[in-house]
């Protein structure tokens, strides 16, 4: 079943930093062996897992040896249709997964552990503890809240509407309540979370719309926790995306007292989100935003479908129909540059000079590319 | 890799002090140069070219490649490098204007490979390619640079820098094909090797020499040196850069890890004192990084071709941002005073002052801390391993230095404007230079007292007074290890003058908002818990608050849990305390009776025995306990795993297969 709003990213391919080699990179592919369509990879809290969903309705679970060869540790039909998107709640909450589907649900899936069947050595076992089923047209996002938040969940999907849900009790899994309700009046695609943690920050969550009908201009509304209403409300809308939005994602936050949102839509962009200090009369109101779009890029002259950000918020790779993934860096005086381009089959492109930049403006955390490439990794590649 | 580890603990030393090793050379040397794995230094100069070993605990003589009865002048070394690749290559610019290549793979006692006998004049500067294993680069005092490829007789290419006797030459690391060229009028030139016929691009660098360069790690653009000034003032040689390289260079990578470079390097001064940072170590192999101390004397005609190793390192800003922290707060306050530069620049140290504040001196409670910053990440702890090795001065060299004459007015280049004077402060000591390498220890002492030391100030002051030392003594290198000596002891008699230490809060805050808004919530976190209640009070409950939990979570993404712990415990914010606080019980049988403990601590109450005994060595475990669940034998988590790995039975002996997660 194919719903061709989603692009045809086939080849899932996964670029690691070569352990130790100087400026090095290697990257390995994995059969992933889905028989449709990979439409998301994920990395887990670590990056020691990784989850991938598929046209073919099912999702896989794969977990990193001490050698860095990824297993396939659990496999199986999560959905009745495409599955769009999957993400992992954080480990503090257990071993879960939620998935969203065209066939207008998100289930929610936790590992079972303990019970180890020879039969199925070496294989976990997923067990579905509760189906969402409020939307009534495809679910084309699933996000797990920030941790500081509690176990909290929410969607998005084709008619528009985001719903926040919340487990109330961490340890019982299959009981979610719906908490909030968001009209965006838009044919949503994407939603992210902001990371932040500050208590100064609010909850916030952004959202993409590829509605691509002509008459609907902005396609990017950040919506606002307001403590005194208890509800969220639009806080900001970025006028200046206008072309259907693929992606989204803030970047984490890290200390900062500012906000970093990338978007994905014909091309790249990096805007930021300044707070600006709310008076004392005017507390519990709305947050007012400076926003400046600080980057902006075409190099993939073409649709760029997936971005995300490392761990620190300072790469951010996106992906493309050029087949590329591509990095991004700020220097200094935040000026933002292509640090490195991958091709769809993990070979680098353009040679050393380029390679050079992209391994160095990585520093030295390995698993910051790993996340990096968290989700984005699927350049395009017809086979 | 294995060689490495040696390395470093051997320079490790004694727990926290690191050790310093130095070494007496017969003669001057030119240059040094360390072959890959670290495990051998080149030494070479006009009539000495050997190679050490780097032992345990002393340089020892490998081999004297000097040989035969009547040394020609081909043994008389301006510059020698060891292949970055091949362990049994070296090359070296001889004076008489040859570059020799030697195989250390040779059965013969001479090693002599080969000879480029195409230079007229000496050779300042050999240098072998990055990548390719046989492509050496020499720069020569006649203005020409030559390329050469050892499987031929000749050069390949010759490069006319047509303005005037090349002082350096270096590959880039990331550019395959470039390479940089400084010469003696102050032009650097970028070449690309493929087009002999003309420069890619030239800018004037500095107003003289400039005698040395080195590619940044990261980025694709040269700095430049020039020894004269000292310090290379980044900010007034941007105004010269071309505008696309200034915007290619991002703050972090602004650093200059050249050690204090040569007190004199003009006219009569035949003593030099020349700290070589050995850059080497940052650049290749960090896990090795250690100060290298030599002192050099060279003779009046040649004393220019001192073979500094200037470098850059990714940490330098965050080790500078250290090294200011503990001049402003170690101290009860600081404001430099004019004069003492000059003495201080000339007269170095001294040995009084480091034993005044080495580090044993430091608190019971700074063991916690230290560990904590050593498992910061792989690369931090490295770095870590080489601070505790950092070297000191002793004083037969401080002597030498005293003959030098240091201009008064060179200046360092800060990017961050606001710390641009404390940076200076820094730096008018060159021995300041050399701390910066140490990352988390200038951060402890800041929580002792600082005693006063009028002493060691006198002293100071009468060694600047009397200038002359003798060469012999100059070239008497100390032998001894050196204990470390901290920067305080520098900065305290540094300064008369006093300021309230709170004089430079709104400085330290603004660089706290600095790191923290570029995402470095680490180093805000670091320096909030060494700095404690001194800043506190500059930064809002809610932000710290922020910082906190956004590094917390960072550590626990890298599943740093234990660091994580050390982080919640040191806090001060209340919020961040109490998260260590909740869900502490731990339900668990004696391991003696299997029954469960009902009381508090690891006493059993029916049996009386310490429950926590680690099944293998029999002593009670303090820190991290591992247990089985089945049969409630365990001990310390280094003992079980080790145990697991040859047996599944429990250690005990009571015939339980054990299980562990």
């Amino acid at each position: 079943r194919r719903e061709g709003k989603q692009p045809q990213r086939r080849a899932r391919r996964e670029a690691e930093r070569a352990g130790g080699g100087r400026g090095m990179f290697v990257a390995r592919s994995i059969a992933a062996d889905h028989r449709d369509l990979i439409h998301d990879v994920s990395f887990d809290f670590h990056g020691r897992r990784m989850a991938t969903c598929s046209s073919d309705q099912s999702v896989k679970v794969w977990d990193k040896s001490e050698n860095g060869d990824w297993h396939c540790t659990a496999s199986w039909k999560t959905h009745s249709g495409s599955v769009w998107r999957v993400t992992w709640a954080h480990p503090e909450f257990g071993q879960v997964l939620a998935s969203c589907s065209f066939d207008r649900t998100a289930v929610v899936w936790e590992e079972i552990v303990g019970e180890s069947n020879d039969k199925l050595r070496g294989q976990s076992h997923w067990v579905k503890r509760t189906t969402l089923v409020d939307s009534r047209t495809s679910v084309t996002d699933v996000k797990f809240a920030p941790k500081h938040m509690g176990l909290m969940l929410a969607t998005c999907s084709a008619d528009g509407v985001v719903r926040i849900y919340e487990a109330p009790d961490v340890m019982n899994l299959s009981q979610w309540s719906l908490q909030h309700e968001i009209s965006c009046k838009l044919s949503c695609s994407c939603i992210s979370w902001n990371p932040s943690s500050s208590r100064a920050h609010s909850p916030m969550i952004a959202v993409g719309s590829d509605d691509n009908s002509p008459n609907i201009l902005a396609k990017v509304q950040i919506y606002e926790y307001n403590e005194n209403t208890r509800k969220y409300a639009k806080a900001e809308t970025l006028m200046t995306v206008t072309d259907p939005v693929h992606d989204i994602a803030f970047a984490p936050n890290l200390g900062r007292s500012f906000h970093i949102l990338a978007v994905a839509t014909k091309d790249v962009r990096i805007f930021t989100l300044k707070p600006i200090r709310k008076e004392l009369t005017s507390s519990g109101g709305l947050t007012k935003f400076e926003i400046q779009i600080v980057a902006q890029f075409d190099n993939h002259n073409s649709q760029v479908w997936r971005v995300s950000w490392n761990i620190t918020g300072t790469v951010l790779a996106s992906s493309g129909d050029d087949g590329c993934v591509r990095l991004w860096k700020a220097n200094y005086m935040d000026n933002w540059k292509c640090t490195g381009i991958l091709k769809g089959n993990g070979s680098p492109v353009n040679g050393s000079s380029q390679q050079g930049m992209f391994n160095a403006s990585l520093g030295s955390a390995n698993t910051s590319l790993q996340n990096s490439l968290n989700g984005s990794a699927a350049g395009r590649k017809q086979s | 890799m294995e060689k490495m580890a040696r390395v470093t603990t051997a320079l490790g030393g004694n727990t926290i002090t690191g050790r310093t090793m130095f070494c007496h050379l017969d003669a001057p040397a030119n240059a040094i140069s360390v072959c890959r794995d670290a495990a051998q230094v080149v030494v070479a100069g006009r009539n000495i070219f050997k190679i050490y070993s780097i032992d345990e605990d002393q340089f020892v003589e490998k081999l004297n490649l000097r040989v035969g009865r009547k040394p020609s002048l081909n043994f008389s070394c301006a510059d020698v490098v060891w292949h970055q690749m091949d362990e049994n290559l070296l090359a070296t610019a001889a004076t008489n204007g040859v570059v020799v290549t030697w195989n250390l793979g040779k059965p013969s006692r001479n090693k002599q490979d080969q000879l480029f006998t195409e230079h007229k004049r000496t050779v300042n500067k050999v240098c072998f390619h990055p990548t390719e294993v046989y492509m050496l680069l020499s720069g020569s005092q006649d203005g020409y640079m030559k390329c050469f490829d050892l499987r031929k007789k000749d050069s390949v290419s010759t490069f006319s820098g047509q303005s005037e006797s090349v002082r350096d030459v270096q590959f880039s690391i990331r550019d395959y094909f470039t390479f940089a060229a400084t010469f003696e009028n102050g032009n650097v030139q970028l070449w690309d090797i493929r087009r002999p016929d003309r420069y890619e691009r030239m800018f004037t660098a500095h107003n003289g020499p400039v005698f040395c360069c080195d590619w940044h790690l990261e980025d694709r653009y040269v700095f430049r040196f020039d020894i004269r000034r000292f310090f290379l003032r980044i900010a007034k040689y941007w105004n010269r850069l071309p505008r696309e390289l200034v915007e290619s260079l991002s703050l972090e990578k602004l650093y200059i890890a050249a050690g204090p470079l040569p007190t004199d390097t003009t006219g009569e001064g035949r003593c030099m004192s020349c700290l070589m940072l050995s850059a080497w170590a940052l650049n290749y192999a960090p896990e090795t990084s250690f100060l290298m101390l030599l002192p050099w004397l060279t003779d009046s005609g040649n004393n220019l071709t001192l073979p500094l190793l200037p470098s850059f390192s990714p940490w330098g800003q965050v080790a500078q941002t250290w090294t200011m922290l503990r001049i402003i707060y170690s101290s009860p306050g600081t404001v430099p005073s004019a004069n003492l530069n000059h003495s201080l620049g000339k007269g170095s140290t001294s040995l009084p002052l480091m034993n005044s504040f080495n580090l044993k001196d430091i608190p019971p409670g700074i063991g916690n801390e230290s560990r904590l910053e050593r498992s910061k990440g792989e690369s931090r702890s490295e770095n870590i391993l080489m601070d505790s090795s950092s070297t000191l001065i002793n004083n037969d060299e401080n002597e030498e230095t005293e003959g030098s004459d240091v201009p008064a007015d060179y200046l360092l280049g800060d990017v961050e404007g606001d710390e641009d004077e404390l940076y200076m402060m820094d730096h008018e000591n060159p021995h300041a230079e050399e701390q910066e390498y140490i990352l988390p220890q200038e951060a402890f002492p800041l929580r002792h007292e600082i005693v006063d030391n009028p002493s060691a100030l006198d002293h100071l002051q009468e060694k600047a007074d009397s200038p002359h030392v003798s060469g012999n003594e100059a070239e008497t290198v100390s032998l001894t290890p050196v204990e470390s000596f901290s920067l305080i002891s520098i900065s305290h008699s540094l300064y008369e003058n006093r300021l309230p230490t709170d004089f430079f809060n709104p400085i330290v805050r603004d660089m706290l908002l600095f790191y923290a808004e570029q995402g470095d919530v680490q180093m805000a976190v670091s320096v909030l818990i060494v700095l404690g209640d001194r800043i506190r009070k500059e930064i809002d409950e809610q932000t710290q608050e922020h910082w906190y939990t956004s590094y917390i979570d960072l550590l626990q993404r890298f599943q740093l849990w234990n660091i994580s712990n050390e982080v919640i415990k040191l806090s001060t914010c209340r919020a961040i305390n109490c998260l260590n606080q909740a869900s502490t019980t731990l339900h668990i049988n004696c391991s003696n009776c299997k029954r469960p403990m009902s009381n508090k601590g690891w006493i059993c109450d029916r049996c009386r025995q310490c429950a926590s005994m680690c099944a293998v060595c029999h002593h009670v475990v303090k820190g991290l306990f591992v247990w089985c669940q089945g049969c409630s034998h365990g001990g310390h988590l280094q003992h079980i795993m080790k145990w697991l790995e040859t047996s599944s039975h429990c250690p005990a002996g009571c015939g339980h297969l054990c299980e562990y997660t």
